[in-house]
């Protein structure tokens, strides 16, 4: 399987076991629940989306994220031009982020995004999330456990949705 | 020494990218049919005519037809990174600065003693790595069009891709 599950879930301890939990917190230190990722091929809970299976490692370093998410019952298709052109801004960045998907629940959809960062300067580089100017994002401090370091998307590729891989899956499987 | 015409296999070379990632070459081809270009270096003229004339304007198709394209040179990663972010590429580009896939290669530009750059070269590859066409560019007009280009990737596209053919119902 190369996509997971993940949610942020607002309130008590995530259900059916994730693969990996961690708490989140906000900037200014409100608690804004337990990011968690599950493995199972069956959807966790409503509100989870896929993501890039390469996504989780259960002995990931603390990191802060840009979460991006539709407002509910918004969805874009990837092929709407600001979704083609964000994900051609996270290609061209110099300094890549330690991880990007995209968040989808079937195959054409974009339903939001979750990138990566660590370091100093990680939050200054999470607002300017191309994602970002899709839709609203909000910047989280998320614990150790769940998040790990992807690849840098190869480029050029934007296509890579069809086959229900979260982008930017830039691997076929084998 | 190893064999870089058509039918053999290209190195699976593991070198820094431009943002000191080291990245290796199967992993940056994945699946897909990839145009793998060596160039001198950021300060010649025909490498920055050849990127911002032909690959630069090619990569808006690239990007959306299932193809990749990767660049190598013996640029650090900090000068590639500011020379692909000059030109606006959006692809990988990897770097070379202690010379090692270049000896392993034997593309060593032996007319030019000061920079000791890559004899600028395009491979079109398989996914497997194999060469389907090698043009030298050490002659600028060596070098491929976007059309010349665009021939490789379709009879590559053709050769692996089983849906060629459009299903039918």
């Amino acid at each position: 399987m190369s996509w997971h599950w993940i949610a942020l879930v607002p309130d008590g301890p995530p259900p059916k076991q994730p693969a990996g939990a961690a708490t989140a917190t906000t900037l200014d230190g409100t608690a804004a629940g337990t990011l968690a990722i599950w493995t199972s091929h069956a959807k966790p809970l409503r509100d989870a989306r896929r993501v890039d299976g390469r996504l989780l490692d259960d002995a990931g370093a603390p990191a802060v994220v840009s979460l991006v998410r539709p407002p509910a019952g918004v969805r874009l298709k990837f092929d709407d031009g600001a979704v083609q052109q964000a994900r051609r801004r996270i290609l061209a960045l110099g300094q890549p982020f330690d991880a990007v998907t995209t968040l989808m629940s079937d195959s054409s959809h974009f339903e939001g995004s979750l990138v990566v960062a660590r370091g100093d300067d990680a939050v200054a580089r999470l607002r300017d999330d191309p994602f970002a100017r899709i839709f609203d994002a909000v910047l989280l401090r998320v614990g150790a456990g769940v998040l790990g370091t992807m690849p840098a998307p190869a480029g050029p590729c934007i296509e890579r949705y069809g086959s229900a891989q979260p982008w930017p899956w830039d691997v076929y499987a084998a | 020494m190893p064999d870089l015409t058509p039918g053999a296999r290209f190195p699976d070379l593991e070198l820094p990218d431009h943002a000191g990632n080291v990245r290796r070459l199967s992993e940056l081809v994945g699946g897909d049919p990839t145009v793998l270009q060596t160039y001198r270096g950021w300060w010649c003229p025909k490498e920055q005519a050849f990127l911002r004339e032909r690959l630069v304007p090619f990569q808006e198709e690239v990007e959306v037809a299932y193809a990749r394209i990767v660049s190598l040179s013996v640029d650090a990663p900090e000068v590639a990174a500011a020379f692909r972010a000059g030109v606006g590429a959006r692809w990988t580009f990897l770097c070379d600065p202690e010379r090692t896939a270049q000896t392993e290669l034997n593309l060593r530009e032996t007319t030019d003693t000061t920079n000791d750059p890559y004899v600028p070269a395009v491979f079109v590859l398989r996914p497997d790595l194999t060469i389907h066409t090698a043009y030298n560019g050490y002659w600028y007009w060596g070098r491929p069009t976007t059309d010349e280009l665009a021939r490789d990737l379709r009879d590559v596209t053709r050769e692996i891709r089983d849906d060629w053919d459009a299903p039918t119902p």
